[in-house]
């Protein structure tokens, strides 16, 4: 059976892995698999070991490996075959197969225009910044940190 | 007139630009926008200030500013709408807009499982 994982790089930023959730999700609704997990390289869990884990659990045979990058860089040459190398020794029945990062498609012309008819004013982007502190891990590296919107400042304000 | 500005991280290897350059080139032959530019935020020129003051000098009445970025952060929420926020400012006249990055537009999901269903036709005639 065949599953997919989107590898991704994580986030330090609270809550902005739920993008990432919902692209697997999108990618779970098209059928293309009976498997759709996500493994982050940093910050974020699970991790691309855990990914793999629940693949198996769910009787995968099969894992191609979708990199959610844009570009070819060191996650996706150097950090992903690594941690490949290491699932294939703790599940060596698996058969591992990676797909081409993100790079030139005609659908990146399109994801841009879609972007563009939704534009906005620039301020209304940053004020969903503060909405950030709805998924708050009480991590130091978050932008938001000790921000009146971060739960540890909250926390002590209370 | 209407421009699409491309907001994009930059890299200190510049061929890593090299595939933004070809979607502005797809985007410039598809029409819909007058102009089609890509602006910077860090590493390489033109800064994204910059590529809105030659939106403006080309003609613009309105931009439409796209970040090419997977992921929200500290970036998208707070770096870009400063600096066009500033740019409004410079340019009173022109309408300048934001989008969402495009992450979170479809498409992408769409053209992940492109990527996977290749490896898998690779996988499987191996």
């Amino acid at each position: 059976m065949d599953a997919i994982i989107l590898f991704s790089h994580g986030s330090v930023l609270c809550g902005a892995e739920r993008n990432v959730m919902a692209v697997a999700q999108r990618m779970r609704e098209s059928g293309a698999a009976p498997i759709v997990e996500v493994g982050f390289v940093n910050y974020t869990e699970p991790t691309f070991a855990a990914a793999v884990a629940r693949c198996v659990e769910q009787m995968a045979t099969r894992i191609v490996i979708a990199p959610y990058f844009l570009v070819a860089g060191k996650f996706v040459t150097r950090e992903l075959p690594g941690e490949i190398a290491q699932a294939r020794r703790e599940h060596p029945s698996i058969e591992f197969a990676v797909a081409a990062v993100i790079g030139f498609h005609e659908l990146l012309a399109d994801a841009i225009l879609s972007s563009a008819e939704g534009a906005r004013p620039p301020a209304a982007h940053s004020a969903t910044l503060r909405e950030a502190s709805a998924w708050c891990r009480e991590d130091p590296k978050c932008p938001l940190y000790g921000s009146d919107v971060c739960r540890v400042k909250l926390r002590v304000a209370t | 007139m209407k421009a699409l500005l491309i907001m994009a991280h930059g890299s200190p290897r510049p061929e890593a630009n090299d595939d933004i350059r070809r979607i502005a080139d797809v985007l410039r032959a598809r029409g819909t926008h007058a102009v089609v530019t890509i602006g910077y935020l860090d590493c390489n020129d033109p800064d994204i200030a910059a590529a809105v003051d030659e939106c403006v000098a080309a003609g613009a009445t309105e931009i439409a500013a796209v970040p090419y970025f997977l992921h929200s952060g500290k970036h998208m929420l707070r770096d870009l709408p400063e600096i066009l926020e500033a740019a409004a400012v410079r340019h009173p006249g022109v309408k300048i807009a934001m989008g969402d990055y495009i992450g979170q537009e479809p498409q992408i999901a769409a053209l992940l499982l492109d990527r996977v269903q290749a490896a898998m036709g690779r996988a499987s005639s191996e």
